[in-house]
């Protein structure tokens, strides 16, 4: 792994826009992605990730949506800056997608192994037959025999389908994946055969991984670092093992706090109370302040700033940045 | 067999399908006892939530018995089903598709009261529903709100008030967490364990996903296709795994916790079709250790003591080696 940065978002600003609202769905946010490294973004419904992921492909639908500031530099390349038809070289070639539903992110009317072949055509320069044959290869690579080229995404389950997808967002090789709640669909047999496939194919070809989830068992299993989404914002960055061992947001301790534990009898949940804010109406200072049991009068007025904890481990919360003292949170989070 | 609530034996429900004769249900026996929770789990296609509904006697029975307090719901005509659903309730997977969008919360909640005549004044209904509502943790401002208004935890707080609101002594939770946030499914998984304690409920929660039954049940049941293959107490099952399939089932969970990294039990191909089944074990084409045997003829469960049935033919052979 090289300290080489393949993707570095600087304070980005998403919104969408109606007539009568403005939904803030992302918010200053900064991430960055090594070669070869594989990130997870895990939040809730509505947490702004899937708009970062479609952000970075410029993919956001305008109207309604529009990225009002930052910069999403790619190999150093400012994306937001660039033209049509750099983007078009980019997506599918360099940065691919998987998308969360494989039963609609496959055209029903064409074979699976045409629609693999349309990737590498458009982004090689090969002959139809060639990328043919090549889509052929990426079916195998990804365990479906290549005999069922032909065959049309309602004759394979959804494991299979999700599979195609991934075939088809490796076929050219790019640098970066964008996987967004990849395997949700699926159940956990599939979804465990899914990500083996995917940690193969990442170490094998060398590929940046951007894992959209809301499960952390799937972050667990396959990431490298993880950043913890809140209300468009990220309000933890670590590695895994800062973040799984040690998590410093009370958001995160509350997240760990609510999945039931296979290994462990818990008589009660101890869930976040309330509910997501709503992302027209953002609470004043730290997002997460209404449902925090440690929020202090500061928390609503002020922002938190990015605090580093202990090594790349990265937290916004006042507890963290020691100006406040909350003797009481301290114990709970150790 | 006072304490035992429901009794289901033998039930078996087919479908005719172009194809052939698809068995969601095949010879299925369990019973659930006053008061418990039984967790019902297998992946997608089943036949969970078609036994769910069998129970609510939303589907005929192709046969078998299911015994609720003794009486056979397959056997019921219509009258005596409607009058069953007062003891009877259902909560659905999808918050988002079970609420009629053209009525408001508390219509919604209210609506059985009405249909069973169990007020009398417009008076009684309202605060009759706004009881409901506090039950749930619904504030009662939503009275008069649309479902689209709400977000998915509150809609099935909603779906939750409208199954309590005749009183039932059983309900069948059809995934009610699925579709919710992991903060807020905790807050859901919370409210229908302090509600069964109130209200000595009995529960058939079924569900895929089994760090939630493990949290919420006292006895599990594991299906593949259709059959029954493993149950026990929720903590011995999680202890002492005896089916191939549920082994495979309980390795495929990505813990969250990093120095566990998952050891799978690799599951060769897909969940088969359920269309005409061969006879044998349904889940031999995807086992490790399927043998002859295990093909040919069909299984029965077999106890191994601590009420814990399975029915693999291997089942003595494997516990020898696991343990």
């Amino acid at each position: 792994m090289t300290d080489r940065k393949l993707l570095e978002i600087r304070n980005l600003n998403v919104e969408y826009r109606t007539d009568d609202e403005i939904v803030y769905a992302v918010n200053s946010l900064d991430l960055s992605l090594n070669s070869g490294e594989s990130l997870g973004l895990v939040g809730e419904t509505g947490a702004g990730k899937s708009t970062t992921a479609l952000s970075i492909l410029q993919l956001v639908a305008d109207p309604p949506g529009k990225t009002t500031s930052g910069e999403i530099l790619f190999e150093g390349e400012d994306l937001l800056k660039a033209k049509k038809d750099f983007l078009r070289h980019i997506r599918g070639n360099k940065i691919s997608m998987i998308f969360q539903d494989p039963m609609t992110s496959l055209n029903p009317v064409y074979s699976v192994g045409d629609q693999i072949a349309e990737v590498i055509y458009l982004h090689e320069k090969c002959s139809k037959s060639e990328a043919q044959q090549k889509a052929a290869e990426m079916l195998e690579t990804v365990g479906i025999p290549k005999e069922r080229y032909d065959e049309y995404p309602h004759q394979f389950s959804g494991g299979m389908k999700q599979r195609v997808v991934i075939a088809m967002s490796i076929a050219c090789s790019p640098q970066l994946i964008l996987a967004d709640e990849p395997t949700t669909a699926l159940d956990v047999t599939i979804q465990a055969q899914v990500l083996e496939l995917m940690n193969d194919l990442k170490v094998k070809f060398n590929t940046s991984l951007l894992l959209i989830t809301h499960d952390l068992g799937v972050v667990a299993q396959v990431c490298d670092r993880v950043a913890i989404m809140y209300a468009g914002e990220i309000v933890e960055i670590g590695t895994v093992e800062e973040v799984f061992e040690n998590p410093k947001h009370p958001y995160t301790v509350g997240l760990f706090r609510s999945i039931p534990q296979l290994d462990e009898k818990v008589d009660r949940l101890k869930p976040i109370k309330g509910q997501m804010p709503d992302p027209t109406n953002l609470p004043s200072g730290c997002k997460f302040h209404p449902r925090c049991p440690h929020a202090i009068e500061a928390c609503t007025k002020i922002q938190p700033a990015m605090t580093n904890v202990k090594g790349t481990h990265i937290v916004k919360c006042f507890i963290h940045e020691g100006k406040f003292e909350s003797t009481e949170l301290m114990e709970e989070v150790k | 067999m006072v304490d035992n609530i429901l009794e289901v034996r033998n039930l078996k429900k087919h479908f005719k399908s172009k194809n052939g004769t698809l068995h969601a249900v095949d010879d299925v026996s369990f019973s659930i006892k006053r008061g418990q929770t039984l967790g019902l789990v297998g992946e997608s296609g089943c036949g969970k939530s078609t036994i769910g509904r069998l129970i609510l006697g939303l589907h005929q029975a192709t046969s078998g018995e299911i015994l609720f307090n003794g009486q056979d719901i397959c056997k019921m005509n219509k009258a005596q089903i409607h009058n069953l659903r007062k003891e009877l309730q259902i909560i659905f997977q999808d918050p988002f598709a079970s609420l009629n969008p053209r009525m408001t919360i508390g219509e919604i909640i209210g609506e059985p009261l009405l249909i069973y005549k169990k007020v009398k004044r417009r008076a009684e209904l309202d605060s009759e529903v706004r009881r409901l509502m506090d039950v749930v943790g619904l504030s009662k401002r939503f009275i008069n709100s649309y479902p689209h208004e709400l977000d998915g935890g509150r809609r099935q707080r909603v779906g939750i008030a409208r199954a309590l609101s005749l009183n039932p002594q059983f309900i069948v939770c059809d995934e009610p967490v699925s579709s919710l946030d992991v903060s807020i499914q905790a807050q859901v998984l919370n409210l229908l364990k302090d509600l069964q304690a109130e209200y000595g409920l009995t529960y058939l929660f079924i569900t895929h996903d089994l760090s939630v039954v493990k949290y919420f049940s006292d006895k599990i049941a594991v299906m593949y296709l259709g059959q029954l293959v493993e149950g026990a107490e929720s903590d011995e099952l999680f202890k002492k795994t005896i089916h191939p399939y549920t082994q495979a089932l309980l390795s495929a969970i990505p813990v969250p916790n990093i120095h566990q990294k998952m050891k799978r039990v690799k599951l060769i191909g897909e969940i088969t079709s359920p269309i005409n089944p061969e006879p044998g074990c349904r889940f031999a084409k995807r086992c490790l250790y399927a043998q002859e045997k295990c093909v040919g003829q069909d299984l029965e469960l077999k106890d191994f003591g601590n009420s814990h049935f399975c029915s693999c033919t291997r089942a003595d052979e494997l516990l020898n080696v696991t343990l």
